[in-house]
């Protein structure tokens, strides 16, 4: 491959910016390149909002649909750990843009640096997400076949009582009136609305779909940082880590969003 | 394009080839996550207080603004080439009129009328596709499979 390229540029390999290392065969110049594969991830980043955009569209609806249920339960979710989590993720994304930065100017160890602050981040978010969720799974707010409101639903499902058998200790079953409160962020005991499975369902969904793109980040960030400790990438050749961080903002992106719609709107008390 | 770089190999004035970017200040990146964060903890502050209607309105806006910080600056997109900007937008656009189209059928398709047992539009109260017609059969004369081919459970069996 390397002669083809050499033999197709023959006339004119004289020019040492012509054929560096990083500069693949079917691309004329670096700036041809890196304006490519600029817009095939602006492309990738259209995808992905439309992939988040159907889960948009459904919080869209079902709020549209019953607003009251999206008051009542979005008092189970806590501001302050939300929040944290919002400036955890805009830290990391200026992380992201310094480390793009570095290399722009050549300082490869302060771009590692960087990315390794940003890594850092994402787990930091992924833990406050991991005490988050599993707080709600304790109090029993995870949709599935056992999630409903006893009151509405008439109860029985496949000969079952709905909504007990997440409550089921032992031998002891608390009584559906009971399995209908949880004490919410506020330390008020409340009645979980009638269909707050549409809420926390569109919150598991939706904070669990960035979650994986927050993991999918974190590889494509770990891969650019190997590479760039392996003195891969150059002033003149940054673009996976201009590409790396783009990724990692469009979750920041995502998150902007996610953050107000799930823990803010909604009549305070 | 190239034969015009290599002409003018050491002129620097020239397309060289070499990637160019604008390359902003440390300081300025700072300013824009400060900025950030000032916009977070007002989007929470507000959000104590009842603004009625507007709760939403106030969030997406200071949501979309903080959006847009990131995607200018932090993704490069003030100092980028043109047609990634309209990738983006396009992309956002497309999602506007795709929850506006659903919004649409949502509001004009036939819901069950449970007097009747048929499909209605719920504006005009006319009878909607989908379903028997709502004006010319009532509950109690349906088929009893009628209301299951429609596509919906009988009133009675409703869950919700």
């Amino acid at each position: 491959m390397a002669n083809v390229s050499d033999t197709a540029h023959a006339g004119h390999d004289d020019h040492a910016h012509a054929h560096p290392s990083f500069l693949q065969h079917h691309f004329d110049t670096p700036t041809q390149q890196f304006n490519a594969s600029k817009l095939g991830m602006w492309v990738f980043i259209a995808t992905e909002i439309l992939m988040f955009g159907g889960l948009f569209c459904a919080y869209a609806i079902w709020r549209g649909l019953d607003p009251q249920v999206f008051d009542d339960a979005h008092h189970f979710l806590n501001k302050i750990m939300g929040a944290t989590n919002t400036v955890v993720l805009l830290f990391s994304s200026l992380t992201a843009a310094l480390a793009v930065r570095s290399a722009q100017v050549g300082k490869r160890n302060l771009t590692s640096f960087y990315l390794v602050v940003t890594l850092l981040c994402a787990a930091a978010f992924l833990v406050v997400k991991y005490f988050e969720y599993s707080h709600k799974f304790h109090l029993g707010l995870l949709p599935g076949h056992c999630f409903g409101h006893p009151g509405l639903s008439g109860a029985i499902e496949n000969g079952r009582e709905v909504g007990t058998c997440l409550r089921t200790t032992g031998t002891q079953t608390t009584s559906m009136p009971e399995w209908v409160k949880a004490v919410d962020e506020g330390g008020q005991t409340r009645v979980l609305p009638p269909r707050a499975n549409m809420f926390f369902g569109l919150y598991f969904v939706m904070t669990g779909l960035h979650g994986l793109h927050v993991l999918v980040g974190m590889g494509i960030l770990t891969w650019v940082l190997i590479k760039n400790v392996q003195g891969k990438f150059s002033k003149e050749y940054f673009t996976p880590i201009d590409i790396g961080a783009l990724y990692w903002h469009l979750v920041d992106l995502v998150w902007i969003y996610l953050f107000p719609l799930l823990y803010l709107v909604g009549k305070p008390e | 394009m190239v034969t015009e770089a290599h002409a003018h190999a050491h002129d620097e004035h020239e397309d060289d080839g070499a990637v160019h970017v604008h390359i902003a200040s440390t300081p300025f990146y700072i300013g824009i996550f400060l900025v950030l964060i000032c916009l977070t903890v007002l989007t929470v502050k507000v959000s104590y207080y009842d603004f009625g209607a507007a709760n939403i309105v106030i969030a997406m806006v200071i949501a979309t603004t903080k959006a847009g910080l990131v995607a200018a600056f932090f993704m490069h997109l003030r100092h980028d080439k043109l047609f990634n900007t309209l990738s983006f937008l396009g992309a956002l656009l497309f999602l506007g009129i795709f929850i506006l189209l659903t919004y649409d059928d949502l509001s004009k398709r036939g819901r069950l009328d449970p007097a009747y047992g048929g499909r209605v539009n719920v504006q005009t109260g006319q009878a909607a596709p989908g379903g028997p017609p709502a004006t010319s059969a009532t509950y109690d004369a349906l088929p009893e499979e009628a209301p299951a081919t429609s596509g919906a459970p009988r009133p009675a069996q409703k869950r919700e």
